[in-house]
């Protein structure tokens, strides 16, 4: 049921990592505030969790990007939410930042999200799934094609996990652990208890394995829509996509008479197709974003706030914002960040491409 | 393993002791906070663990 109130649910929302498969973007910024369908994906999560009636949220920062969490965030009364900041400092692992939120967690049951993540269908199902019987954890898991690569659960026909296997070479089934879960207070005992493994961290699998032992049933979720773990340039493109392809998008900006739009647009109300531009939906354009005669917008793109495209074909791309993109050329599949301005090289000699390009930056031409 | 936090008694903000412990003193992390936080806020039994196990909050 949507909307309904757990009295005793909270959650925990994890916002740390290094974000380093995301550079350069995050160089500036964590990676979990990067805009899907400008919207930093954070915000998602968030969502998500209130949706499945949880309010009271524990946000676990770790070195990166604090400031500018918490800037975003704030105390979350701007999204009906009450959030404590939890600082777990270095990355001891998904254990680790569990508990570290045990005392604001405190005697309830709590929902895990992965920051960075973001799925279709949010995470309702799995919260009433695991509040369906006495369940020491619950986790979501969704059918892969390469099992080999992911931690995968065996699960009996009633749908509680009968084992955890990372990356086995042999995998009972194809359900794959996709980073949510909701786990009883058992689980903080459960995580007194482990050693950190060989790569020196907390493991959260090694956290419900002992909760398997302990005699805990655990509850399984399929996840039927997508979900996509943001961490790198490509999986924010087709998030980006899937975001767009399901949303509600409102037209509420300034289309001038002599501009072609068609299929779906979310405009803001302070941006502008100007005459002459063409503008193929699914697409986002954020505040103040001018779009000017000569330009094509073509499907899954998002612009971000205070841009100006100006003779560019761009297509299935994120700008996150600040930019001014000039060239004539077509920009396909990208992601760029804020700031980054794109001029044209036609008129310079010699002929060339002019680059002034931040560390790790990823370019094709 | 077991982990120690601390909260900020001004703004609530949780810390965890390998965060206080690498800094000591510290600003609270909580934005617009002005408290100090310090390692020594942490019960001595809390402190005296961390420091004896303090290569396994390390990484
Ligand atoms: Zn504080």
């Amino acid at each position: 049921m949507i909307g309904k109130s757990h009295l005793s649910m909270k959650g925990v929302l994890l916002s740390g990592g290094t974000g380093s498969r995301l550079r350069p973007i995050t160089h500036t910024g964590p990676k979990q505030l990067v805009p899907v369908a400008n919207k930093p994906v954070l915000e998602y999560a968030i969502e998500d969790l209130k949706e499945a009636g949880i309010t009271e949220i524990g946000v676990i920062l770790g070195h990166k990007g604090r400031e500018e969490i918490q800037d975003l965030l704030g105390d979350g009364s701007e999204y009906g939410v009450e959030i404590t900041y939890i600082v777990q400092g270095n990355p001891l692992g998904l254990a680790h930042a569990a508990g570290c939120a045990k005392d604001f967690v405190g005697d309830d049951d709590f929902v895990m999200y992965l920051g960075d993540n973001i799925l279709k269908q949010g995470v309702v199902d799995l919260v009433e799934s695991f509040e369906s019987g006495d369940h020491g954890a619950g986790i979501a898991l969704q059918e892969v094609d390469n099992p080999q690569q992911f931690g995968i659960a065996d699960v009996d026909s009633a749908g509680n996990v009968t084992e955890l296997i990372e990356k086995p070479d042999e995998p009972p089934t194809n359900l794959a652990l996709i980073g949510m879960y909701v786990f009883s207070p058992a689980v903080f005992d459960a995580i007194e208890r482990l050693e950190p493994s060989w790569r020196g961290e907390l493991e959260i699998t090694d956290a419900i394995q002992t909760l398997l032992e302990d005699g805990y049933a655990i509850d399984s979720h399929v996840v039927e829509g997508w979900w996509k773990d943001t961490g790198k340039p490509e999986d924010i493109l087709e998030a980006n996509q899937l975001v767009l392809e399901d949303k509600s998008l409102r037209k509420e900006g300034t289309i001038e008479s002599d501009a072609t739009v068609d299929g779906r647009i979310e405009l803001h109300e302070t941006a502008t197709v100007e005459d002459g531009a063409v503008v193929r939906g699914p697409v986002s354009i954020a505040e103040k974003t001018v779009i000017k005669s000569g330009t094509y917008v073509g499907p899954y793109t998002s612009v971000g706030a205070n841009s100006t495209l100006d003779g560019v074909h761009i297509e299935n791309s994120v700008v996150i914002g600040d930019s001014i993109i000039e060239a004539s050329g077509r920009i396909v599949d990208s992601l760029l960040g804020k700031g980054a301005n794109v001029g044209s090289a036609d008129e310079f000699l010699p002929e060339g491409r002019r680059l002034i390009v931040g560390e790790n930056s990823q370019l094709k031409l | 393993m077991q982990i120690i936090t601390h909260a900020c008694t001004k703004c609530g903000t949780i810390v965890s002791a390998n965060e206080l412990e690498s800094n000591r003193v510290m600003k609270c992390p909580g934005l617009g906070c002005q408290n100090v936080v310090r390692f020594d806020d942490l019960p001595a039994d809390d402190r005296e663990h961390f420091i004896e196990n303090r290569e396994r909050y390390d990484i």
